[in-house]
């Protein structure tokens, strides 16, 4: 009877001992994931010509458009930390991640959240992760993922465009400037334009697998298939500006804005 | 016995040193014969003149002077010669007219094509040639240059473009191959998925190219996509 009662108590002190040990252990787990992601943030200030030019290894990049002189870069970084080296060149703002940690076996992700003004021009490129620009009116925006990711391009007035992956989504939602170059391709994913009713663009479309070409955003279009469908060649407006549009084996098309 | 055969016994007959048949045949061609008979005669006197003077009295007065003469004779006759002698170097370059018709076209010709091979080696046509041209927009100066084995065939471009393309790949396959165990395996699936992706579309329009040589539109989404892979394999490379 003595025996069984300590036994029962002894069962109630481990019960009791692991159940508080799995809670420390729970929390230090907790903190220890908090601390494996650093915080990297800095501000440039900037003149009238700003370029911005980011070469990221893997994660997603933000760049958005705002009414300051100055661009302000946050970065999360995933462990193993990664090495951020800025550099402000004669008016471009470098940061090359590839560059800046050749060599190291393995490197965390980053996401970049960067603010530019708005005349900035943005040139973006990432090996593997999403890429977003927004609210951006320079000169140029390109946007290149070697592999696999989405790239968004929102509320775009650039007269020079481009935007290439392999697997992902590419959407453009912008403005198409007199005399402007835009450049869309993706292996395989959609590409879908958003543009005004009354754009102007000479275009060359090819989507060889799918052949599921949609131009029914343009307005006083002259259009014509070549190769069985497999492209569309014509001209919206008066077409001072040129626009090449590939998608080998997804769709392409056309949105009004 | 004839003229000549007279004159050329008329000096040994006249020194008497002919045999008396010989001799019988002169005198009676001398007596038919009014020229040989004169020849007979001035000659006899020479002889005459001969044997009756003294060598002295024979010798011109100034011998020297009379051999300038006849020298300056001689070397003016010479350079009258002279122009005869260049008359065949003149007709050497005596062409008719077809002749020079067909050399200057030969000269044409040789230095048409040797331009052609000096642009097509200095200016390689761009990367988009490669991939745009066919039989179908070549013009009929190309047609023949090529047909002549002077330029390549847009099928050849295709193939030599392809060929460096491949090389290149090949390269940065290497590289890659040697860098991707150092790639955590996120990386290393991210690559793969893409990189299939792409060798698929390069095996589609590989066959439809197989089947079809002539489809321009292939060729050239064939040669983008060998540049996205290279393009995705050189990027990777880095990592």
């Amino acid at each position: 009877m003595i025996c069984d009662a300590k036994n029962r108590f002894g069962l109630t002190a481990a019960a009791k001992t692991t159940m508080l040990l799995s809670v420390v252990f729970f929390f230090a787990l907790l903190a220890g994931e908090a601390s494996a992601q650093k915080k990297f943030s800095r501000t440039f200030p900037t003149g009238q010509n700003v370029r911005l030019q980011l070469m990221n290894r893997t994660g997603t990049v933000t760049v958005e458009g705002w009414n300051r002189p100055e661009i302000s870069i946050t970065a999360l970084l995933e462990s193993p930390a990664a090495n951020i080296v800025p550099q402000s060149l004669s008016g471009t703002i470098v940061i090359n991640l590839v560059r800046d940690n050749q060599g190291r076996d393995e490197v965390g992700t980053v996401n970049f959240l960067i603010r530019v003004p708005y005349y900035s021009m943005v040139d973006i490129e990432t090996r593997i992760g999403n890429l977003s620009v927004s609210n951006v009116s320079s000169g140029l925006v390109r946007a290149h993922i070697s592999s696999e990711g989405d790239i968004t391009l929102m509320n775009i007035g650039s007269s020079a465009v481009s935007a290439e992956n392999v697997l992902g989504d590419i959407f453009f939602d912008g403005v198409i400037q007199e005399g402007g170059n835009y450049r869309f391709a993706s292996m395989r994913g959609n590409i879908n334009l958003r543009i005004p009713f009354n754009s102007s663009f000479k275009l060359v479309a090819t989507a060889p697998s799918t052949r599921n070409i949609s131009v029914g955003a343009c307005s006083g279009a002259n259009f014509s298939l070549l190769g069985d469908g497999r492209r569309v060649v014509g001209r919206c407006g008066d077409g001072s500006a040129t626009m090449t549009v590939t998608n080998q084996r997804g769709s392409i098309g056309f949105l009004r804005r | 016995m004839n003229c000549d055969e007279c004159k050329n016994l008329i000096s040994v007959f006249m020194d008497n040193e002919l045999e008396e048949t010989q001799a019988a045949g002169v005198r009676m061609h001398l007596a038919k014969c009014a020229d040989c008979a004169l020849v007979c005669e001035d000659l006899s006197s020479i002889l005459d003149v001969c044997s009756t003077q003294s060598a002295s009295e024979l010798v011109p007065p100034n011998s020297q002077a009379l051999w300038c003469r006849i020298n300056n004779i001689i070397e003016s006759e010479v350079k009258t010669v002279l122009p005869v002698a260049d008359q065949p170097r003149g007709r050497f370059w005596h062409f008719s007219f077809a002749q020079v018709t067909a050399a200057v076209l030969c000269v044409a010709v040789v230095s048409s094509l040797l331009t052609v091979v000096a642009i097509r080696n200095y200016m390689q046509p761009e990367a988009v040639d490669f991939t745009t041209r066919s039989a179908a927009t070549q013009t009929t100066f190309e047609k023949v240059l090529s047909r002549i084995g002077l330029t390549e065939t847009p099928q050849q471009s295709r193939d030599r473009r392809l060929r460096e393309q491949r090389s290149a790949i090949e390269y940065w396959n290497t590289r890659v191959q040697t860098r991707r165990v150092q790639w955590d395996r996120a990386t290393r699936d991210a690559f793969d998925r893409n990189l299939q992706a792409i060798e698929e579309s390069v095996n589609d329009y590989t066959m439809i190219l197989q089947r079809d040589p002539e489809d321009e539109l292939s060729g050239e989404m064939l040669d983008s996509v060998l540049n996205d892979q290279m393009n995705l394999l050189r990027d990777f490379s880095e990592l």
